[in-house]
């Protein structure tokens, strides 16, 4: 559309202060989003209670006691990465982000590697957000019916596929006519989540206090010990999950255009709801391993049959009637998450399209609805697709999606931390703070994600990886990522020689801030 | 004073344009053309985006530069990018700062058979405005913008609100020299049928009666003709009128609106759903006089 505008970052912000308007208000607003709605904004695309009941199941069996220890320890490389993220995000604010950036700090290639990790990483979790949804949503009707039998629909592998393609077609729906729930009703979905997951938690402690628990588990400080952690190879797997559960609260760190008050708001809001999700996190995980320990007995967290889903089975043991609640909260979690996870693929899509990295189809945006049309509908079948097949060859394709989706995570997240260090090189020694944020923080933290997407990915290899998922004797999360990155490769180069103008540097320059 | 332009770039845009174009030409005025953008203050699930917000209002630019491109080079246009919570909103706010005389929305999309339906921006629209709402059928921008207006309608019952839209009309047949044609509506709450010969003595008084003050205000060569609607309905009544393409109707809006505010009532619905004619809703004034009592 619009495309020889697009010549660069900085001559766009150019071309748009110079529309011949008679009146016109700045899109951005300063000072819309107060504290609490940053807060609120953050813990619903965090989504604690969908992120919880995929991950946690995982990361016991990899580390066993130790989740706790590794929830806090997987902090680090996000918070390091994310302030990063935040220097890029000031510098050039653009809808491509790690596409972007990476490209104007390394060049084409790995800049639209970094947008098809990206895009890789999104659709993985869309479609495992929807099967969680799938799986909530039977469990919800078999409650409020008192049958059991209508859970297990859930398995069944026709039902579940169609069930989520209709969800899959609903939040596409709404995305793309930019639907928006008011304020007042995310505060209300927002807030119920936190309370479900407090009570659950609360629940299963006193379940244990009773002796009513399947396998009371006595709590231990060596929980919260990284270092317990049996190897290695478990440690990486362990973070890599638990850098997916705090994937999302970086939006707080970014929000600062629109934040009210001080300056100080979006460093506040994002310090506020990331001890609030850490403490939530380690509420769950403790109370939940004191609750039904880490065996594979029936309802032990070691149990692969569980560990995709663990709140499913384990919130009617200890919460009895009220287990309909933890239903609904996961389910509404899901929901609100859905959508704005949304946004994240439709937008790197759209950029890439805008500067010819992508056939220029991707760049359209609706002019009814504001939104990237294309995009976000090629992005939903994607998703929905991907679901389909997988639900098919996997026995856990629960399990898989997120396993993979953190090795993805690693990827693009780390080429976006490098892509900060080397852009930002002439200002590395221009003050503590630039050391700090430009250099120092997003080395350290793209170097962990490296190591952990490096060992993530040999370990996958391995068949019993995981789930135990595999194909001919290789893990199937290997497979996966392998299909996705060679796959992203293949894609790179058929552009590549379509669109030589973008790869030859033409439409997006590499850069360095000054 | 100009009239407001309701713009997006899609047909239903270009539907708003075309007839705007054609109502500032007739009256002498300039436009404004309007796109408006969501807000960052409403609420939002979805973090915004800074650059993808810049990207769209760099796509918002280009459109209404292509809106502007589109307007003969006689009738003044200038182009505004707004920023509000909902399309309605936005077009409201800046018509409040600008003093626009009316809006022009594109307001219909193909309802069954081709007939009027009111899109939601239309609707909310239709009920807060305080200056009258132009609605552009489907189809058009596809008669061309240089057409001039051949005849203007104006459909009037006895309620309150008769007498601001017959104002309304004669100022608008006076500013573009069109003649007026001037339809009553009151023998469809008569009973009786279409042919009942005391429905059209009445109807035909009615009409004579605005027929006088719309002469008295008019020049002495203005063109004013009279019908009278009658049926068992309203939209029986409206299609027994004839329509040519070019006709523009006025139509007053609802008892249920609050003074000098719009709201569409259930006669000028059921019109719009019968014609496929731009229509033109005009607020209810805070005078209670009516005409033809």
């Amino acid at each position: 559309m619009n495309n020889d505008s697009a010549k660069d970052v900085a001559a766009a912000a150019e071309s748009a202060a110079t529309i011949d308007t008679g009146i016109s208000k700045k899109g951005l607003s300063a000072g819309s989003v107060g504290l609490v709605g940053a807060v609120v904004i953050g813990i619903s695309c965090i989504a604690p209670a969908y992120t919880l009941t995929a991950a946690l199941g995982p990361t016991v069996s990899e580390v066993g006691v130790q989740v706790p220890a590794v929830i806090l320890v997987g902090f680090i490389p996000m918070l390091l990465v994310a302030l990063g993220y935040r220097e890029l995000n000031r510098r050039m604010p653009d809808s491509g982000t790690s596409f972007t950036w990476a490209t104007r700090a390394f060049g084409p290639w790995i800049g639209w590697m970094a947008g098809w990790g990206l895009i890789a990483a999104t659709i993985l979790v869309l479609s495992n957000l929807a099967g969680i949804a799938v799986d909530f949503l039977f469990l919800l009707i078999s409650q409020i019916a008192g049958n059991p039998d209508i859970a297990s629909l859930a398995t069944n592998p026709f039902i579940n596929v169609v069930t989520c393609l209709l969800f899959m077609l609903g939040a596409t729906w709404i995305s793309y006519r930019d639907m928006q729930t008011t304020q007042k009703l995310q505060y209300w979905l927002v807030g119920f989540q936190v309370l479900v997951l407090l009570i659950f938690s609360g629940a299963a402690l006193w379940q244990v206090a009773n002796g009513n628990a399947f396998d009371a588990t006595a709590i231990e400080a060596s929980w919260f010990n990284p270092f317990a952690v049996s190897s290695f190879s478990a440690f990486a797997a362990g973070i890599s999950l638990s850098i997916f559960i705090f994937w999302g609260w970086d939006v707080t760190l970014t929000m600062n255009e629109e934040t009210r008050g001080s300056e100080k708001t979006p460093g506040r809001a994002a310090t506020i709801t990331v001890f609030l999700i850490v403490i939530l996190y380690l509420l769950i995980a403790v109370s939940l391993i004191a609750f039904a320990g880490v065996s594979d007995g029936e309802f032990g967290l070691g149990n692969p049959d569980i560990q995709d889903n663990v709140f499913f089975h384990l919130a009617g043991p200890i919460l009895g009637p009220l287990a309909v609640l933890v239903s609904l909260a996961v389910l509404t979690s899901s929901a609100s998450s859905l959508q704005s996870t949304f946004v994240s693929p439709a937008r790197t899509l759209l950029a890439m399209g805008h500067y010819g990295a992508l056939s220029p189809k991707f760049a359209k945006v609706s002019p009814r609805f504001f939104t990237p049309g294309y995009a976000t509908i090629v992005s939903a079948v994607t998703a929905s697709v991907f679901y389909a097949v997988m639900r098919f060859i996997s026995e856990n394709v629960l399990w898989d999606t997120i396993t993979a989706l953190g090795m993805m995570i690693c990827f693009y997240y780390g080429i976006t931390a490098f892509a900060c260090v080397w852009y930002f090189r002439k200002q590395w020694t221009n003050s503590v703070r630039e050391f700090f944020f430009t250099l120092l923080a997003p080395l350290v933290g793209g170097i962990i994600l490296a190591v952990i997407f490096v060992a993530t990915l040999i370990d996958s290899m391995d068949p019993d990886y995981g789930s135990g998922s595999n194909v001919g004797g290789v893990g199937l999360v290997f497979i996966l990522g392998m299909v996705v990155l060679v796959g992203g490769a293949i894609i790179m180069i058929i552009e590549s020689r379509k669109r030589p103008a973008f790869f030859r540097g033409e439409t997006l320059s590499r850069a360095a801030a000054d | 004073m100009s009239l407001l332009v309701g713009y997006t770039a899609t047909p239903a845009g270009e539907d708003a344009l075309a007839l705007g174009v054609r109502l500032a030409r007739s009256r002498g005025t300039g436009i404004d053309i309007v796109l408006v953008l969501h807000s960052e203050e409403r609420p939002t699930v979805v973090p915004t985006d800074a650059g993808y917000e810049r990207h769209l209002s760099q796509l918002a630019a280009g459109w209404l530069r292509e809106a502007r491109a589109l307007v003969p080079a006689d009738v003044a246009a200038q182009t505004h990018l707004v920023y509000a919570h909902s399309f309605a909103d936005g077009l409201l706010e800046t018509a409040e700062t600008l003093g626009s005389e009316m809006i022009v929305v594109g307001a219909a999309r193909h309802g069954l058979l081709g007939r009027f339906t009111i899109g939601s921006v239309a609707s909310s629209l239709l009920h807060v405005s305080h200056v009258p709402v132009a609605l552009a059928p489907e189809g058009t921008r596809n008669g061309g913008m240089e057409r001039p207006l051949t005849r203007i309608t104006c459909a009037i019952g006895t309620r309150v609100g008769a007498q601001a839209l017959l104002e309304e009309s004669i100022k608008l047949a006076a500013s573009g020299n069109v003649p007026l044609r001037l339809i009553s509506l009151v023998g469809v709450d008569l009973p009786g049928g279409h042919d009942d010969p005391e429905v059209l003595r009445v109807g035909a008084a009615h009409a004579d009666a605005a027929a006088k003050q719309a002469l008295a205000t008019l020049n002495k060569d203005a063109e004013v003709t009279t019908e009278v609607a009658s049926g068992q309905s309203i939209e029986e009544a409206v299609t027994r009128v004839d329509w040519d393409d070019d006709d523009i109707v006025l139509v007053g809006s609802s008892r249920l609106a609050q003074p000098r505010r719009l709201f569409l009532g259930s006669t000028a619905a059921k019109m719009l759903h019968e014609l496929s004619v731009p229509m033109v809703v005009v607020p209810r004034d805070a005078a209670t006089t009516t005409v033809g009592e």
